[in-house]
């Protein structure tokens, strides 16, 4: 039997909300509960701005079609209610909050899902983070660290998972996470997503990516070939292997604006 | 109107030395005699206006009317209880070296820890500490560090000051816990004059939390402070003005530290009351290695005006400062920092920094932020900075985007932002109490 899916995205259309370019010209796609879907593409071709539209950036503005979490339409919510709803996005730039620690920054985070008047308990708050800084193998004094200041490529990204793992999203949008990791970073980061996969095995991820490496160690159900702002190919892992082999410029030739 | 505070001649500074010795069998003459000198170097000296650079962005006889003060510098001897906000604060401020409870410009109690007192460390009403006629007084007040000739205001507040705090600390004496002046303002319209001197001999250590309330007022109110603080060779001085005035509060500050031979003078000045804080703070490192560390924390809502003219001057080689003032400013306040590093001749090996930060919240705030420099050494490290930024709309989409409001998000950025100072200066009371306001602030 087939779940109905997490995240529906019908003819979504997208543009920079500045200059009212358009980036995405009608993206369908569907992720069901539990499974990996990876986009790729070329620079420029929408992939990163998908995510950022389903997460509620404000500098993309959503100018048709829709997106559905669970059956309840993302578009019109702020970024924090989309939050609530159970979407998380791990940036490709994390950005630095100085002066904000990790472990008060996921406590408010935590506390801003509760009803008014109900606190969070700080020993079950603690009690969560140790043990999701355990599942990751990150040493807990990691926690007391600024939000992302001073914090190097590889740690931003960790931190990330750390804040997925903390959250427990019921969809994980990666937004280009590899990028700008090396081999042992990367790893690293994708052992942290396995590792809260099997913990959660309900939870969807949606991968964005340029390369295929990242693929190599967190496996993708689907792969979905994105140019142009349009999903033009997708199919099993063998899309990305596909994708290796050749490169976009096939793609490219054959998907001009 | 050019004459400034309509506080009479002569005759009226006659008044206030009388008024201010009541009880005390009258003033010294040598007292008195500071008090004429400085009114008439008042009267000499011109009214800052806007022409001159130090006082450019602060249109002092706009912001302040001066002119409708009332005539009377001294106000009646505080009698009854003391009010609600004042008790909150002196019950929460927890256990102290010493609490001194200033009422409308004349002390109304100084106590000193008696263990603290039997190490020899003098603590008392300023006014009593003159006409006792205490050498290290009248060597001291208004001498060296905030002398009448310094500028308009302090010449003022020395023909005019009714009351402070005197804390003489022993050699070798370290004070561990903070002695706390807590000042009240209650008169609208009425000018306030009072004063600190703080003389840390060697080797010894003494932190000291000046702080300032009043209620809101319908009208301006002028408190004026000098604050004078020697530190001798090898001494420890910590020094935090805290301004929490209420509405209509006008603050005006002239601040000296002395630092001496490897002794350190830290200072954090905070303003987040009243509507205007004009803060004039001189830093003098007189002896090789001597240290400060000059923090300043602002946040400025509605139309709310805060100035700091600071500078650090190195007068001896292997001295070191650095200065850190960060202020975020919301509504259509307006923040002014002017600093300068003056690294004298022959002082060498100077290590001096000086940044200021600011965070805009409205479009409507404004930051002003002048850092200099004048190097007469050749070899020394100095560099200073300043910023003015906007809330930065991806780091609120980074909080939001986990579940943060709005609201909430820009919170957390200023808590951070501003929180910076208070980690150098350390967990603590100031720290508490700083950041409950600020909070308090934030979600109005």
């Amino acid at each position: 039997m087939r779940k109905s899916p997490i995240l529906a995205v019908r003819g979504l259309r997208a543009s920079v909300a500045e200059t009212g370019v358009e980036i995405l010209r009608g993206v369908d796609l569907e992720i069901r509960a539990g499974e990996i879907h990876a986009i790729m593409g070329p620079n420029g071709s929408g992939k990163s701005t998908l995510a950022k539209v389903i997460a509620g950036h404000p500098g993309y503005e959503a100018d048709g079609g829709h997106v559905r979490l669970r059956g309840e339409d993302l578009l019109g919510l702020e970024p924090d209610e989309r939050a609530q709803a159970g979407v998380f996005m791990a940036f490709q730039y994390p950005v630095e909050i100085p002066g904000v620690s990790i472990a008060n920054f996921l406590r408010s985070a935590l506390q801003a899902r509760l009803e008014d008047g109900e606190e969070l308990d700080l020993f079950d708050f603690q009690d969560l983070l140790s043990g999701c800084m355990e599942l990751l193998g990150m040493d807990p004094s990691f926690a007391q660290r600024a939000v992302n200041d001073g914090l190097s490529g590889g740690e931003k990204k960790r931190n990330e998972i750390l804040q997925m793992a903390v959250l427990k999203p019921a969809l994980a949008v990666m937004d280009e996470t590899d990028s700008g990791l090396d081999i042992d970073a990367l790893k690293v980061v994708a052992a942290g997503v396995n590792a809260l996969r099997e913990e959660n095995p309900e939870m969807s991820v949606l991968l964005i990516t340029h390369y295929q490496r990242i693929l190599d160690h967190i496996q993708p159900d689907m792969v979905h070939v994105m140019v142009n702002g349009r999903i033009v190919e997708s199919g099993g892992p063998e899309v990305a292997l596909e994708l290796e082999a050749q490169g976009y410029e096939e793609y490219k030739r054959t998907h001009a604006a | 109107m050019s004459g400034g505070i309509a506080v009479g001649g002569g005759a009226r500074v006659a008044e206030v030395g009388e008024v201010a010795a009541v009880g005390r069998g009258g003033e010294p003459s040598w007292l008195r005699a500071r008090r004429d000198d400085a009114w008439e170097l008042y009267e000499a000296t011109p009214f800052p206006s806007t022409r001159s650079e130090e006082w450019r962005y602060t249109d002092i006889e706009r912001l302040l009317p001066l002119g409708d003060l009332e005539r009377s510098a001294i106000g009646p001897n505080w009698s009854g209880e003391l009010p609600e906000r004042l008790r909150r604060v002196l019950a929460s401020d927890g256990e102290g070296a010493g609490r001194v409870v200033e009422m409308d410009g004349r002390v109304v109690s100084a106590r000193l820890d008696p263990g603290v007192a039997a190490a020899g460390v003098a603590l008392s009403s300023l006014a009593d500490a003159a006409c006792s006629a205490d050498p290290v007084v009248r060597e001291l007040l208004g001498t060296q560090a905030v002398p009448a000739s310094d500028g308009k205001f302090p010449a003022l507040n020395a023909a005019l000051w009714s009351d402070g705090v005197f804390v003489h600390v022993p050699p070798g004496v370290k004070v561990e816990l903070p002695i706390r002046l807590s000042r009240w303002v209650s008169r609208p319209e009425a000018p306030t004059f009072t004063r600190v001197l703080i003389v840390a001999e060697e080797r010894s250590n003494i932190a000291f939390e000046d702080e300032i309330l009043s209620p809101d007022f319908e009208s301006g109110t002028l408190v004026s402070t000098a604050v004078e603080i020697f530190a001798r060779r090898g001494a420890r001085v910590r020094y935090v003005s805290l301004q929490r005035m209420g509405r209509r509060g006008c603050h005006l500050a002239n601040q000296r530290t002395v630092a001496e031979r490897d002794s350190s003078v830290d200072t954090l000045n905070v303003a987040l009351g009243g509507s205007v804080d004009r803060v004039d703070l001189n830093a003098r490192l007189v002896g090789p290695g001597a240290s400060s560390e000059m923090l300043g924390l602002y946040f400025g809502e509605d139309g709310q005006h805060f100035d700091f003219n600071t500078s650090q001057d190195h007068m001896a080689p292997h001295a070191h400062s650095d200065l850190l003032y960060k202020g975020a400013l919301d509504g259509r306040a307006r923040g002014i920092f002017r600093g300068i590093i003056r690294v004298h001749e022959g002082a060498q090996r100077t290590d001096a920094y000086q940044t200021n930060r600011n965070l805009l919240l409205s479009d409507h705030a404004v930051a002003t932020s002048l850092p200099n420099l004048e190097i007469e050494a050749d070899d020394v490290r100095c560099s200073h900075g300043a910023t003015v930024g906007q809330l930065d709309s991806e780091a609120i989409f980074y909080l939001m985007s986990r579940g943060l409001e709005r609201g909430q998000a820009e919170r957390l950025v200023v808590r951070g932002f501003l929180g910076e100072v208070l980690s150098r200066l350390g967990p603590g009371v100031v720290a508490d109490k700083v950041m409950r306001t600020i909070e308090a602030k934030l979600v109005r």
